[in-house]
């Protein structure tokens, strides 16, 4: 096996870990900060020894106070530097908001484009048991966002190529990690691994369905390919591994294929960004549909804290396969 | 108290009558129909962004507010672009973009943009005071706010940080008594000065109308900033001499208040100190105003002949 193709075994976590300590490497612009990522490394682990690597200046604990997180992050990143900001639960968007809508997305595009904002901030999200602020998955809410970037990866390579891609972009990135993936492992390329923005994945190729799923629902929905492939059911499993820039050209290439469309999401339907996507897909290639287009996602309630509860709630494999079942 | 030489006290002088005539200027644009969107006089407060801009360098980093042009002009922003941005024309440092209401910005001068929705300006102004201290640069950050302002949120969490990590930042709040209408009576616990104490910073309560007072109380705290010391709190007491927009009607204070104002006058008292004192003479500053009215009749011609953008400049500078 040569050296580029080598592969090796990383969780989720060790993979942002790996992009953000191979980044800061390479560039001493970058910096990282937000609640308890130095000393601590970060509650999931993300920016374990980060500290000890690039000492106390470029890891630095921030007080609890997001919107100075993401304020300063910005002013930060105009004044050339190259900001990597934790909000240690996205579910703090709100306390965050005005920066991250207005400011993260804005600061540019309204004093005439004369600065670039380029800093990514980092959205742990997803169900984990820990209540209904900070179990969301608030992806959609930046859909209107224009001139901010939204990446979510599904597996720890996409995390490791999409965090180092998102680094050096120059455009602002609002980057989802789900906190139920960070410890999924799995073959990461060795060497310099960049994922581009913007490119959707086609992580299963299938013939007569399509489910487009992002995040957690990515793995979930390969599990239910692999059962429908049992009943004769072949799936694709399209990531558009965020919501902008997004790969339609991927996207309406495998509906046109297909004819049948799932799309797959953990965050609420009522407002999720299935709802846009269904949206596109009706607008650009409805003549392709066989059937009606089916949104899996949870339902129209605050997730509640417990897990025993969250099971009847969260959408899973089991979601995908009855729903493609469903399809004309 | 170091003395100001008279050179100095002149260059603040002629600051403040660009100002003044600067937002004359605007008025009649804004009468004249040419201004797209609505203005904030900066009227009475000359002395605040005169004072508090004189002593930063060219790469020191400039967090204005939204009250008249004065912050910018000072930092020596291009008259004809800020002309350009009221009239909403190509012209305009935002390429036709902006109107009104600055929402401009010149990297080269470090002028880094003023947000609408106000206290934006303060995590802006600890991310660019941190960037300078993680370049190792001396750059300091002057972040000027009104006292309706200072309640917002953002306030205290940008300030806490900024004085936590020692952080080379001004903070200068000008406290004109209203927040929009409300007085800061109503509104506000304490001095505004007073919360310095709370984040360990020191703090200086000013008389805003005397630019004086403002130019060495910020030469202070820029000094201290730079030499690595952290942050200071300046609240500048001022009286804004018009609305709080124009079109105001103003029914929160009396036409007795604001007609009391004049007396006040920043700009007219320091030409009496500059007589009285032998540093220029009645006729000398006559000459002067009539020198900065023909730079701004130039700038607002300059800035007339520029054509309004066409649509595709509302899809301009949003990517990169």
């Amino acid at each position: 096996m040569s050296q580029a193709t080598a592969t090796r075994t990383l969780t989720f976590s060790q993979a942002i870990r790996e992009a953000l300590a191979e980044e800061m490497k390479r560039d001493d612009r970058v910096f990282v900060w937000g609640e308890d990522v130095a000393v601590y490394g970060g509650i999931y682990g993300a920016t374990a020894g980060l500290l000890e690597e690039f000492g106390p200046e470029r890891v630095i604990d921030t007080p609890i106070s997001e919107t100075m997180i993401v304020g300063a992050a910005v002013g930060a990143a105009i004044t050339g530097l190259r900001p990597v900001a934790e909000l240690q639960s996205s579910g703090y968007f709100g306390i965050a908001m005005d920066e991250l809508y207005h400011k993260v997305a804005r600061w540019r595009y309204m004093h005439g484009g004369v600065f670039t904002v380029p800093l990514v901030i980092r959205l742990p999200e997803g169900a984990k048991g820990a209540g209904p602020e900070h179990d969301v998955s608030p992806e959609a809410l930046f859909l209107s966002a224009s001139g901010a970037y939204v990446v979510i990866p599904s597996d720890p390579a996409d995390a490791l190529g999409l965090m180092k891609s998102s680094i050096r972009d120059d455009n602002p990135v609002l980057f989802f990690e789900h906190a139920g993936l960070y410890a999924h492992r799995g073959e990461v390329p060795s060497g310099d691994h960049l994922v581009p923005l913007g490119q959707a994945a086609v992580k299963r190729e299938g013939s007569d369905v399509t489910v487009i799923a992002w995040s957690r629902m990515v793995g979930e929905s390969l599990r239910a390919a692999e059962q429908l492939e049992a009943e004769g059911i072949d799936v694709e499993v399209v990531d558009p591994r965020g919501l902008r820039p997004l790969d339609l050209d991927t996207i309406l290439e495998s509906v046109a294929k297909t004819g049948r469309v799932v799309i797959a999401h953990e965050a609420p339907k009522t407002g999720g960004a299935g709802g846009e996507v269904a949206a596109i897909i009706a607008e650009e290639a409805l003549e392709y549909l066989e059937s009606p287009i089916i949104r899996v996602a949870s339902a129209d309630v605050p997730i509640p804290q417990s897990r025993y509860l969250q099971q009847f709630l969260i959408p899973t494999a089991a979601s995908v396969t009855e729903a493609v079942r469903r399809l004309d | 108290m170091t003395a100001i030489s008279p050179a100095t006290l002149l260059e603040l002088y002629e600051s403040m009558v660009t100002m003044k005539l600067w937002d004359q200027t605007a008025l009649r644009l804004l009468q004249e129909g040419r201004v797209l969107a609505g203005y904030h006089s900066g009227r009475g407060q000359e002395a605040i962004p005169a004072g508090g801009v004189a002593p930063l360098r060219r790469d020191d980093y400039l967090m204005y507010a939204h009250r008249g042009f004065g912050y910018t002009i000072a930092k020596g922003m291009s008259l004809a672009a800020m002309f350009g941005d009221l009239m909403a024309n190509t012209a305009g440092a935002t390429g036709g973009l902006g109107a009104g209401i600055p929402h401009f910005a010149d990297p080269e001068l470090g002028i880094l943009g003023q947000g609408g929705t106000l206290g934006s300006c303060f995590g802006i102004a600890t991310g660019a005071a941190f960037s300078a201290k993680y370049r190792g640069t001396d750059q300091v950050v002057v972040c000027f706010f009104g006292d309706g302002t200072a309640n917002r949120g953002a306030f205290h969490e940008s300030v806490n940080a900024a004085a936590a990590w020692k952080l080379p930042v001004v903070w200068i709040c000008e406290n004109n008594g209203y927040a929009v209408s409300v007085p800061v009576a109503e509104s506000t616990a304490g001095r505004i000065v007073d919360r310095a104490v709370g984040y360990g910073m020191p703090g200086v309560r000013i008389d805003g109308m005397d630019v004086t007072e403002v130019y060495r109380a910020t030469c202070e705290a820029v000094d201290r900033a730079r030499a690595g010391e952290g942050p200071t709190l300046i609240e500048a007491m001022c009286h804004r001499f018009r609305g709080h927009y124009e079109g105001d009607p103003q029914v929160y204070r009396t036409e007795e208040e604001t007609e009391r104002l004049s007396a006040l006058d920043p700009i007219t008292n320091l030409a009496a100190r500059l007589v009285a004192d032998g540093i220029a003479t009645e006729e000398r500053l006559g000459e002067l105003e009539v020198g900065v009215q023909d730079t701004i009749d130039r700038a607002v011609e300059e800035a007339s002949s520029a054509p309004m953008p066409g649509p595709e400049r509302i899809y301009e500078g949003l990517y990169v």
